[in-house]
């Protein structure tokens, strides 16, 4: 018998009541059917506003929904036994900040009573794979966004969960945080784990997923494998030319110029390629660099979504 | 098994925080304050100074210990709640119950070494003064600790139910009225324009926290029956758990959006 989806929702529907006089529901979760399967990274996008966190918060019993059902590992949402087989990350979590990162992880250890030695073993392997080994013991109010973030993936990994439920686990991050977390995601995938991620930064989803989900208002407008997704074919292409300045004559199948300091940027259509670089050459320039660009996440859901909700909410590249 | 060690953990995670914030330091600190404030009374009374000093040393508690008990009772819980540090926790094997149980637990706990920290110095203060350590001041303590008891669970049901600041008030207002429910009773002399219903309805609901006062009884040497501590223990249990356990399904039942 084939194992149970790691995680599969038919229905899910949550609204909120807004106003305080004259109280009306406003839909948060629209009827959500998603399957994530086993071993998978799945993002789930969407817009500031578009439900990703309410269908964590629903997921992990932070809320309870209005419809719908949703099974973890095969159980029923209320079943409290997959709950030792899952971790979350809230967004911008706020852990304790009288604790130090290890007393915090033997906290959450006990409440997936883990016995003391593997307590300690999990928090000093985790806080080394997050970064902060040597902050160990630093009482947690002195640590940055960014530390706090990563002490709360420590937390959601403490019980080496099958199923990684991370909300925006980008956020309050700098650069090499990010490419941490990065690469913490692509391990949980080797390792055979599986990973649902919300972010409305496209470029992360992009980089990281097998295949994503992405939400709307509320709705899950689209879910599929990024190759599937995006057209495969190449926009156009872009050279990088140096030396012929304003000595390089119009050419045909040119979509855009730029300077970049003493160098061009053009964009040309794939199959003018050739006369650009007969063009380049003939004006006494140098091509440096020949690149093909495709069509990316972002200007998918650009062209898909008109590049807004019509809500005011936002996407990030 | 699980469950009781899970609430456990959340018992003493609650107690760490206490200490860590350090609250609990400052009003101990000011409650051997005024036990040394009753010490320099005594010194000016004739007679009565023990008296004095056991009222100062008992009152200090009481009043302390219902400061400490509305505090971190409100804080502690509305801080869970508004700053949404127990979402990482209750998305773990914790069940709501277990959180909200251990919770209580670990504040109680806090309350016990408090009154027994204030306990052990106004037995010092007694002993360093040449008077006797009288055991039947632990018969006024026992009932404080018990008022404070109902005082958390008054304080961490509000907290379920609304913002800080509107628990902090009402649970004020619940232990004022509890102190003064002979004033709530006769509220219809004063004010005839409230209905009966009002009245009643208030009696009933509010619990009666002079029972829980024995401070004048025991200074002045009268023994206090065990009979009578006992129905003081059944009458404080009850409440709590009819507070606990409104407070316990209000907390069940909300969101944490």
């Amino acid at each position: 018998m084939a194992e149970p989806s790691p995680l599969l929702t038919r229905g899910l529907s949550k609204s909120y009541r807004v106003g305080h006089i004259r109280q009306s529901l406003h839909p948060a979760l629209i009827d959500l059917d998603l399957e994530v399967r086993r071993g998978e990274i799945l993002g789930y996008v969407g817009p500031n506003g578009s439900g990703k966190t309410t269908t964590l918060k629903l997921l992990t019993g932070l809320l309870k929904p209005d419809g719908g059902e949703a099974w973890v590992f095969g159980q029923p949402l209320e079943s409290r036994a997959w709950r030792h087989r899952m971790g979350y990350l809230p967004e911008h979590p706020y852990l304790y900040d009288y604790l130090t990162p290890s007393e915090y992880l033997d906290y959450a250890g006990r409440l997936f009573s883990l016995p003391a030695p593997v307590r300690r073993k999990r928090a000093r392997e985790l806080l080394a794979l997050v970064g902060l080994e040597r902050s160990t013991r630093v009482p947690m109010r002195r640590f940055s966004k960014g530390m706090v973030q990563r002490v709360g993936l420590a937390q959601a990994l403490i019980n080496d969960p099958e199923l990684l439920l991370l909300d925006e686990p980008m956020s309050g991050l700098d650069p090499l945080g990010r490419r941490l977390v990065r690469h913490l995601i692509l391990d949980q995938r080797k390792a055979g784990k599986t990973v649902l991620f919300s972010t409305h930064i496209l470029s992360d989803a992009e980089t990281l997923c097998d295949r994503v989900a992405v939400l709307r208002a509320g709705r899950l407008v689209q879910v599929g494998a990024l190759g599937e997704m995006l057209r495969p074919d190449v926009a156009h292409m872009e050279v990088l030319v140096e030396g012929p300045g304003s000595g390089l004559p119009e050419i045909e199948g040119e979509m855009r110029r730029e300077a970049v300091g003493d160098r061009t940027r053009l964009e040309v259509d794939e199959k003018a390629l050739a006369r650009v670089i007969v063009a380049v050459d003939a004006a006494g320039g140098r091509v440096l660099s020949v690149q093909p660009v495709r069509q990316s996440l972002e200007e998918h859901f650009f062209q898909e979504m008109g590049g807004d909700d019509g809500g005011g909410n936002s996407w990030e590249g | 098994m699980g469950g009781l060690s899970r609430l456990v953990a959340v018992a003493a995670n609650t107690f760490r925080e206490t200490v860590r914030e350090r609250v609990l330091y400052n009003l101990v600190f000011f409650a051997i304050l005024m036990t040394l404030s009753g010490l320099l009374l005594g010194q000016l009374s004739i007679r009565q100074d023990e008296k004095v000093l056991k009222d100062i040393g008992l009152a200090a508690m009481d009043f302390f210990g219902t400061l400490i008990a509305i505090f971190i009772g409100v804080g502690l819980v509305s801080k869970e709640i508004e700053r949404r540090s127990l979402y990482p926790l209750l998305a773990k094997p914790l069940s709501r119950g277990e959180f909200f149980l251990g919770k209580f637990a670990g504040l109680v706990f806090t309350l016990l070494v408090n009154i027994a920290v204030m306990t052990l110095g106004l037995y010092a203060t007694l002993l360093a003064t040449g008077r006797g350590a009288d055991p039947g001041l632990l018969a006024a303590i026992y009932p404080i600790f018990l008022g404070l008891v109902l005082v958390v669970a008054f304080a961490m049901l509000f907290s379920t139910l609304t913002s800080s600041a509107l628990a902090s008030v009402l649970t004020v207002g619940v232990v004022l009225a509890g102190r003064f429910s002979d004033v709530v009773r006769n509220m219809r002399e004063v004010l005839p324009a409230v209905p009966t219903w009002v009245v009643d309805g208030l009696s009933a609901v509010i619990p009666n926290f002079r029972n829980f006062d024995f401070k004048d009884r025991v200074t002045y040497g009268d023994p206090v029956p065990g009979d009578v501590l006992l129905w003081v223990t059944v009458y404080a249990a009850v409440y709590v758990t009819i507070v606990l356990g409104l407070g316990l399904a209000s907390f069940r039942s909300r969101d944490f959006q």
